[in-house]
C-alpha cells in the first residue's frame, strides 16, 4: 500500500471532491460535538460527571492561556479557538494509533497530511493579525516597521515563517511518526510496535500541545504591549 | 530492570520471528509492505474542507462547551453572590430579633421588679395600718379597762363607806347604850365616816 498518499478521493459532492481525510475529520468533529453536546446537554448548577469534567477543562484552558498570554480578556476571546486546535490535532494524532490507521488505504491522521496542517497554520497567522489589530487598533501596523523601517522584510518574513514551522513542524512529527509505526508493524508485527505507540502517544500529545502553544505565544506577542 | 531486560527479549524475539517468517514464505507477510510517499503540497480541496470543518468544530466547541459553561459560572457566581447577600441579611435580621428580645428580657425584669417593689409596699402599708388599728384597739380597751376599774374602785368605795357607817352606827349605840335620834345618828355618822373616810383613801 502507498502511505502518505493525499489524493485519495472518497467521493465526490457535487463538483466537489471529498478526501479519506476529510472524512477523519468530520468523524473527530463529530466526536468532539457529541461529548460536548452530552457533557452540556443537561446544565445544573451543581456539576457533576462530564459537565464536571467540562467545567474543569474550560476554565483550566482559561487560567492556563490567561498566565500564557498575560492578559485576561484576550486569553477568555482565544482560549476556544486555541483548545479548538488542540482537540482537533490530539485526536487526530491518536486516530493514528487506531487499528488499521496507515493500513487502510486512505485512513490516515489528518495531521499527517501537510494540506490540513497548513490550513491550521494560516488560521493561527490570520488569527494573530486579527487578535493584533483588534487590541491595539491601526498602531498594530507599528510593529512591522519597529524598532525602525529597516527591519520590515524582516518582520514580514517572521510573520511568514510562523505559519510555515508550525505546519512543518506538526507534519514532520506526525507524517514521520506513522510512517515509523508502519514499517515497524511490518517488520515486527509483535511487541515492538507497542513501546512505539507509546511514545506516539506522548509524541501525539507533545505537538498537540506545541502547536496550541505556539499559536497562543504569537497571539500573545501580537496582542502584547510593546508594539 | 526486569522490564527492560523483558522488552528486550521480547524486541529480540520480534525480530526472530520477523526473519524466520520471511525466510519460511517468502516475503508473504500478514501486513502489507508500506510505500512511504510525501504528500503533494497544495490540495486546495482538502485545505478548503479543513478550513470548514476547523470552524464547524469551533462553532460546536462555543455551542456545546464555553457558551453553555460560561453562562453557567455567571449564573453560578450570581446565585452565590445572592446567597451570600441573603444570609448577611438573615444574620442582620438574627441580630437585630436577638437585641429586640435582649430589650424585651430587660423590660421585663424591670417590670418584676416594679411589681414586687409595688407589691412590697403594699404589704407594707397594710401592716402599718393593722398596727395602727391593733394599737388604737389596745389603747381603746386600755381606756375602757381602766374606766371601768375606777368605776368599780368608786363604787367599792361607796359600799365600803355605807358599811363603815352601818358598823359605826352600830358600835356607837353599843357603847351609848340607847338608841340616839335619827338626827344626832346621821350628824355623827357623817362626821365619823369623813373621818374615816380621810384615813381610808
Amino acid at each position: 500500500m502507498i502511505f502518505g498518499m493525499w489524493d485519495s478521493t472518497y467521493f465526490h459532492l457535487g463538483p466537489i471532491p471529498v478526501d479519506h481525510l476529510v472524512v477523519t475529520e468530520w468523524v473527530i468533529i463529530a466526536l468532539i460535538g457529541i461529548i460536548g453536546f452530552f457533557a452540556t446537554r443537561n446544565m445544573q448548577m451543581v456539576p457533576r460527571g462530564l459537565q464536571n469534567a467540562f467545567e474543569m477543562i474550560i476554565i483550566w484552558t482559561y487560567e492556563f492561556f490567561t498566565q500564557l498570554m498575560d492578559k485576561e480578556h484576550v486569553a477568555k476571546k482565544w482560549a476556544p479557538l486555541l483548545t479548538g486546535f488542540f482537540l482537533f490535532i490530539l485526536i487526530s494524532n491518536y486516530s493514528g494509533l487506531i487499528p488499521g490507521a496507515s493500513h487502510i488505504e486512505g485512513f490516515q491522521p489528518p495531521t499527517s497530511n501537510w494540506n490540513v496542517t497548513a490550513t491550521l497554520a494560516l488560521i493561527t497567522a490570520f488569527s494573530v493579525q486579527v487578535a493584533g489589530f483588534k487590541e491595539h487598533g491601526g498602531h498594530y501596523l507599528g510593529h512591522f516597521i519597529s524598532p525602525s523601517p529597516l527591519m520590515l522584510p524582516l518582520n514580514i518574513i517572521e510573520e511568514l515563517a510562523h505559519p510555515l514551522s508550525l505546519t512543518v513542524r506538526l507534519f514532520g512529527n506526525i507524517f514521520g511518526e506513522e510512517m515509523i509505526l508502519a514499517y515497524m508493524l511490518f517488520m515486527v508485527p509483535f511487541v515492538v510496535p507497542t513501546a512505539l505507540m507509546g511514545l506516539s502517544l506522548l509524541l501525539g500529545a507533545i505537538q498537540a500541545i506545541v502547536f496550541t502553544i505556539l499559536s497562543a505565544s504569537y497571539i500573545a506577542a501580537a496582542t502584547g504591549e510593546g508594539h | 530492570m526486569p522490564l527492560v531486560l523483558f522488552l528486550a527479549m521480547m524486541i529480540i524475539m520480534g525480530f526472530a520471528t520477523c526473519c524466520l517468517a520471511s525466510s519460511g514464505h517468502g516475503g508473504d507477510m500478514p501486513i502489507a509492505r508500506p510505500e512511504g510517499r510525501t504528500p503533494a503540497f497544495g490540495n486546495l480541496y482538502v485545505v478548503g474542507w479543513t478550513a470548514v470543518n476547523f470552524f464547524i468544530l469551533l462553532a460546536l466547541l462555543y455551542k456545546f462547551a464555553y457558551n453553555p459553561i460560561n453562562e453557567m459560572l455567571e449564573k453560578r457566581s450570581t446565585t452565590i453572590e445572592s446567597s451570600l447577600k441573603h444570609a448577611e441579611e438573615v444574620k442582620a435580621e438574627v441580630e437585630e430579633m436577638r437585641k429586640e428580645a435582649q430589650a424585651n428580657l430587660a423590660n421585663s425584669r424591670q417590670e418584676a421588679q416594679d411589681i414586687v417593689a409595688r407589691a412590697t409596699k403594699a404589704a407594707e402599708d397594710a401592716k402599718n395600718e393593722i398596727l395602727a388599728r391593733a394599737n388604737e384597739d389596745a389603747a381603746n380597751m386600755k381606756a375602757r379597762a381602766t374606766a371601768e376599774i375606777e368605776a368599780a374602785t368608786e363604787q367599792a368605795k361607796a359600799e365600803i363607806r355605807d358599811t363603815a357607817a352601818s358598823l359605826a352606827i352600830m358600835a356607837a349605840e353599843k357603847v351609848l347604850g340607847r338608841a340616839i335620834t335619827e338626827a344626832d345618828h346621821k350628824n355623827m355618822v357623817k362626821q365619823f365616816v369623813d373621818e374615816a373616810g380621810d384615813l381610808l383613801c
